[in-house]
Order: structure tokens, then sequence, then C-alpha cells
């Protein structure tokens, strides 16, 4: 006897291709530098499929892609940014500036407006002119030049604590004083870790691990607070802006 | 094997270059796309979308981004706002404010939601922000190319014209935007509606967005032709303010922007918590004083409680 | 669409409300008087759910007057407000809850002084400088923050409630036509042509 049930109930399928892969970043932009960052954990519902997967990209000597949301989509959307990014070198022999890598990105995320790629892109590096720059993105392609950006499953816990901490947010200078514009290295770093232990703390999709990325301008160095944490430096290709990674475990639970 | 054997034979960088590119073209990437349109150039050619392979993409599209019918759907744009512009004596007057917001999480409250098309036009951005902002930056584009082939500035109606027909040819397809395309031209200062609709007025006075009912109630009872400069632009300050204060999705600051017939020019940037209590500062055509209300009137006699001094 | 609006100045309170009574898309009468005068000094306007309205309206005018009857001096404002707001939270956890938005105002004999609510169907109640239902309070409040003077005179309170109902007439889709206004002062209360 064949099963009536199927006919009595007919059934609804969805097509649903996308997922949430937890994880946060984050960029501040400096004076003549940008710290980009992001968590290494990776998961779909309360479980965790890997602790370490990176969000952060090195694309240029002087640009770092972070990406979060959909984890499949957002590595196929790195991959085909390096990809345009190759293509511009062999045909311009140079790197592309930043703020055409940050329209580049525009252009390839509004290709897909009508299927989306589900992710969140931070932008970070150095401008032309030598100044440290984060270009946030929507989904779409949306974006605007900003200080600082956190994104992610913590975005929420951690941009009021960068309005306050980079910003100076509802501070009052004391009397005779007045906030600085920019931060020194050594402070920022500190906020983003701080930033990062916090949001594990309390929020369940972050953790395990987080990667620093540091750019700094055409003829910085790295100050001595910052050496003694050990950076690793990347590959680059002449004497310009240098790419600095900086790894630390976040708390596993 | 010979196909194979010249597939791989190619060894300089150029032929792998071509090579990628033959792959990529595939993909729904076009040569044109490595033009100096930046990437626009494969727009025009018609299949510079990817569309999903489902019966009705329009209904997949929503069912993932639309967070009216679902707040916890995955993707969400942008929405949330207030803009207006209005014509007068001294050209035209363009204000915004600088909020977004995701559900109800302030995504942001540094957005540039004038969107400079040339020194000529501009167009404000209420809606989706990526369609806003993608799409009158290609506006831009073809402006310059109107400049270039025709020898002279494109007019605010052409302009809006063009802008009014590409989003009507993607009706349907859940584009969103209502947009304000204002300029100066040989008829002088010019407004134009236009929306994702595909509606397109000519107007003297505009405001769109979730606010603009707040806005609308200042700006008519305060709007006059000879209104002077300085007055108009107060005008346009004081209606963003009073869009701010009473819409939750409208914040933050107010870009202030006026169009003469040299162009537009930035008059400013307001923070709308400052405006409520102190004022837009030093500027002219502001009363000195802050707009809220319990500012406004000083505590005068009111039904309201005094408010306890700290 | 049902639009009401209220505002206070020195030593009154004024109240308008529109005049349509609709069913569907039918206007059924279209001079039906919408605020109530409770009691010497008290106004009321009520808008909502049709038929939720009358009889709400009705057993609050009825039970102000018992009150008034029994213990030969009327409510005062404040007191009536929050009895009214009670009633409506009381509805509301009821079978059948009242859909009724009020605007309550009201000049306090004692104190000499005006006194304006804004309650809606959910029994949520604010003590207000000027107050408006329906989708005219989109374009009002903006306007009433701007115009509004806590102690203007009467005719520079009709001036602004004049901009508030002309600013709707222009700007609303479904703007109603007629309204009635009432004025509460320390004489009582009178209806006043716009």
């Amino acid at each position: 006897m064949p099963d009536m049930s199927a006919i009595a109930n007919p059934q609804q399928r969805q097509f649903n291709p996308y997922a949430e892969n937890g994880g946060t970043i984050l960029a501040v932009a400096g004076a003549d530098f940008t710290v980009i960052a992001g968590d290494t954990r990776q998961s779909e519902g309360y479980s965790i499929q890997t602790r370490y997967a990176s969000k952060v990209f090195r694309l240029t000597d002087r640009a770092v892609l972070a990406v979060n949301g959909f984890a499949a989509d957002g590595n196929m959307f790195v991959k085909k940014v390096k990809q345009r990014l190759e293509w511009y070198r062999h045909n311009h022999a140079k790197d592309m500036p930043l703020r055409s890598i940050a329209r580049l990105i525009q252009t390839m995320l509004y290709a897909q407006r009508f299927f989306p790629y589900y992710v969140y892109n931070i932008l970070g590096g150095i401008e032309e002119d030598g100044t440290g720059a984060v270009y946030s993105f929507d989904p779409v392609g949306s974006y605007e030049r900003e200080a600082c950006r956190a994104a992610g499953a913590a975005q929420s816990l951690l941009q009021p604590f960068l309005d306050n901490q980079i910003y100076f947010k509802n501070q009052t200078a004391a009397r005779g004083y007045s906030h600085p514009a920019h931060l020194p290295l050594p402070d920022v770093l500190s906020i983003v870790i701080d930033s990062f232990t916090s949001a594990t703390e309390r929020h369940i999709e972050v953790g395990d691990g987080l990667e620093m990325y540091i750019v700094m301008a055409k003829g910085q160095t790295l100050p001595d607070a910052v050496t003694n944490l050990l950076p690793e430096e990347l590959p680059s290709t002449g004497d310009g802006e240098r790419v600095f990674v900086l790894k630390r475990d976040l708390k596993k639970d | 094997m010979n196909a194979l054997l010249s597939k791989f034979s190619a060894t300089d960088a150029d032929s792998e270059i071509r090579t990628a590119m033959d792959l990529a073209e595939e993909d729904g990437l076009t040569d044109a796309m490595w033009g100096s349109q930046a990437g626009f150039g494969q727009l025009v050619q018609g299949h510079a979308f990817n569309i999903p392979a489902v019966p009705n993409p329009t209904a997949f599209l929503r069912l993932h981004t639309d967070d009216h019918a679902d707040p916890n759907c995955k993707i969400k744009i942008q929405h949330g706002t207030t803009t207006l512009a209005f014509r007068f004596q001294g050209g035209v007057i363009v204000a915004v404010d600088s909020r977004a917001t995701a559900g109800s999480y302030i995504a942001s409250g540094t957005v540039k939601k004038v969107i400079e098309i040339n020194p000529y036009l501009l167009g404000t951005m209420a809606g989706g922000a990526a369609d806003c902002q993608y799409w009158e930056t290609y506006l831009g584009i073809q402006c310059r190319l109107h400049e270039l082939r025709n020898r002279e500035r494109i007019s605010v109606a052409a302009a809006s014209k063009y802008l009014s027909n590409l989003v009507y040819s993607y009706k349907g397809m859940g584009l969103s935007m209502g947009t304000m395309i204002c300029g100066w031209d040989k008829t002088g200062p010019t407004i134009f509606y236009v929306d994702s609709d595909g509606s397109r007025l000519k107007g003297d006075l505009f405001s769109v967005g979730s606010g603009s009912t707040f806005a609308y109630g200042v700006l008519d009872q305060g709007y006059r032709w000879d209104l002077t400069d300085e007055e108009a632009q107060e005008l346009g300050r004081r209606s963003i303010y009073a869009a701010g204060h009473r819409d939750a999705f409208s914040g933050n600051t107010c870009n202030l922007y006026h169009v003469k017939e040299d162009g537009w020019r930035f008059i400013g940037n307001y923070d709308i918590t400052k405006m409520h209590y102190d004022g837009p500062g030093a500027v002219p055509g502001s009363l000195g004083s802050g707009y809220g209300y319990d500012v406004r009137t000083d505590n005068r006699f009111s039904v309201l409680p005094k408010p306890v001094s700290a | 669409m049902e639009c009401s609006f209220a505002l206070t100045g020195k030593d009154y309170v004024i109240i308008a409300a529109d005049t349509t009574a609709a069913r569907s898309i039918v206007k059924m009468k279209v001079d039906e008087d919408k605020i109530k005068t409770l009691s010497p000094h008290l106004l009321m306007a009520y808008s909502g759910e049709s038929g939720d309205t009358i009889q709400f309206a009705e057993f609050i005018e009825r039970n102000i007057r018992l009150y008034h009857i029994r213990n030969l001096y009327p409510l005062r404002p404040q007191s009536a407000a929050s009895w009214i707001r009670r009633s409506l939270a009381e509805s509301l956890r009821s079978r059948s809850p009242y859909t009724v938005n009020l605007l309550i105002g009201g000049f306090d004999t004692a104190d000499e002084s005006p006194h304006l609510y804004w309650v809606d169907y959910l029994g949520t109640m604010a003590s207000v400088p000027f107050a408006a239902h329906g989708y005219g309070s989109y374009f009002a409040l903006g306007l009433l923050d701007r115009y509004h003077n806590p102690d203007g005179s009467l005719e520079e309170g009709l001036d602004v409630l004049r901009r508030a109902i002309n600013e709707t007439a222009q700007r609303l889709v479904v703007a109603p036509g007629n309204y009635i206004v009432k004025v509460v002062d320390k004489d009582g209360t009178r209806e006043i042509k716009l």
C-alpha cells in the first residue's frame, strides 16, 4: 500500500543556502597604522566546528580584510578579491591602493545583490597618503570609511566599548586637556585584546583564539612595547608598508 | 591531448591571465570589469547579477533580507532615515540625518546619506544603503559620459530620469530606494524625487524616510519661497532635528548642503543632541539656543513636573 | 482616518477631534462629536474601535457624573484621569478589552491649573503639554515641539492648533475634513469655531 500520508500532507521545502558561523571581527585605524583582528572560533548553532579558522586575511602589503558571517561565503569572497588583486598587479605592476580595494569590494558585493554573500566585511590598511584607514561594508556593498568598527556576533558588545575608548564618546576631558585624535599602537592593542577577552566572557560564539594583524605605514617601526609581544612579520615585497601578526589564546569553553 | 597540450604550453603571464579570465567569464565576470568603468561596464550588458536558481528569486531574496517580515533573518539591510530637500529663492537646501539601524541596533551614527554625484548634483539616501550608494555612483559615471559626449552638463531632469528608468527596469526584484536628485541646471534650482517603485516627481519640497512626517511638520510650517540663505539652512537643520528627536530610527547628526548656481557646498555637520541642548552653534540663521522643547520653553509654566536639579 | 489633538496653554486646555464616523471605506456621519464633557471642567476626546468608543465613553461619562452627584463635587482632573486609565487597564485584562484611545484635558479649580493626559488603549498614561492620537500625530508632534508655547494665550494656542490641523490636511492622504474644538479653563468647557 502506497504511503498516503505524503499525499494527504503536502510537503513544503525551502532552499536555504545560508548559515551563521559566529565569531567577531574588529578593526581600529591609528595615525600611521591599522589593527585588524578577529577571533578564530567557527560554530553553527551550539556546536563548535573548529577552534582555528581564520577570519582575517592579508590582501596586499597595505591591505587586510576581515570577513564575518557565513564562513563558506566569506572564504569564497576573499578568494575572489585576492584573484582580482592579483590580476590588477599583473596589469599595472603595482598593488591596488586601499581606497580602490574598498570600491572593488563594493562592486563585487553588489554584483551579488539578488543572491547576496552573507558576509560582513571590514577592510583595514594604509591609505596612499600614509594614514591608517578602516572601511566597513554591509552584505550588499554599502561602505563607509571609519576610525574603528566591530562586526559579527559580539558587535553590540564591542562597538559601544570602542566608541567610548577610541572616540572618547560620553567622556569629558579634564579641564585644560583634550582627547587625542589617534591612540598609539600599544594602547590600541590592549584595547583590542581586552575587547576580545570580554566578548569571550559574555558571548558563546566568541573565543578559542585571537589573530591581530598590524599594518604599519611606510618608514614606521613597531614601538618596543609591541616588539616585546613578539609579533610575526609577514614577508613583504619592498620597503613600503609592513604587516605583522600577533596571536593570542582566548578561553576555550 | 592537443587541447591539453595547448592549455599547459602557454607559459607567459598574459596567457595565464587570459585563461583565468576565460574561467571567470563562466562566473558572470566579463572583460568589461577590467575596463575603465571600474567594473560598472558589465552591468549595462545585462547579465551582471547572479540570480539564485530557485523558482521565485524575489521571494528568496525577501526571505533572507527583509527585516520587516522577519526580524531574525540573517542579512540585515539598513533601513530608517530622515532626508529632506527644498527649493527656494537662494537655491536648494539638502539636509539628512546620519543614523543606520539594523533592527533595533544602531549600526552606524556616521553614515553619509548625501551622495555627491558630481560638483553640481546631489543625491540623498533612504531605503537600501547599498542600492542608493551603488546606483548613484553609477549615475555619476553616466553623467560624466553625457558631459563628454554632448559638451554640456546633464540637466537634473535628465539625470533623474536616467536613474528612474534604471531602477524601474529592476521593479519587483527587491531594490529599495527613495532618493531626491538635487542640482542646479539651465532651468535653475531643481529637485526630483525618484524611488524604486519607479515614481519620479518634480517639486519644491520633499522629505523621505521613516522620520519624514516629523520633518514635514516643521518644514511645511516654516517654508517660504523668499527665505534667505541663512533662514533656509536653519529650517533644514531644524527639521532634521525634529525628526531625530521624534523618530527612533533617525538621529545622531545632521549633514547640511546648499546647492547654488556654481554647484553644491557642504555647510556642516551638526550633532542632534547638541542641537537639543545648545543649538547648532555659532552659525548664521540660528537663534543661538537649544531646539529642545523643554530647553526652548525654559521650564516656564507647564503641566510637566519641574525636573529635579541634581 | 481618525485624528485628535490637544494642547495646554496659560490656564487652559484645547482639545480637537475630527468629526467623521467611518465604517470600512464609507463615511457614515460627518458631524459626530467625539469629545465628551465629563464634568464642568473636564473634557475627554476618544477614538478607536467603533462601538467600543461610544460604549466606553458613556460608561466613563456616567460614572464621573455619579461621583459628582454622590459627593456634590466633581473628581479633580488628576484623579479622573487615573480612574479612567485604571478602567482601561482592567478592561485590557478582561475577555473583551476596549480598544479606545483618549485625550483627557481638565482645569483643576482647586489649584487653578490645566492638566492634559495622553492615554492609549493599553492603559498607558502620560501627563504632557501637548498630545495627539492617530496618523495626525506623526505630522503634529514635530511641529508642536517647534511651535507650542506652554504659557501662550488662548488665541496663540488656537493658532498652533490651526497649524497642526492644516499640516495634517496638507500631508495626510486620509486626512479628516472637519474638527470639533473644545476648550476648558476656569470658566468651564465650551466649543470653539476654528
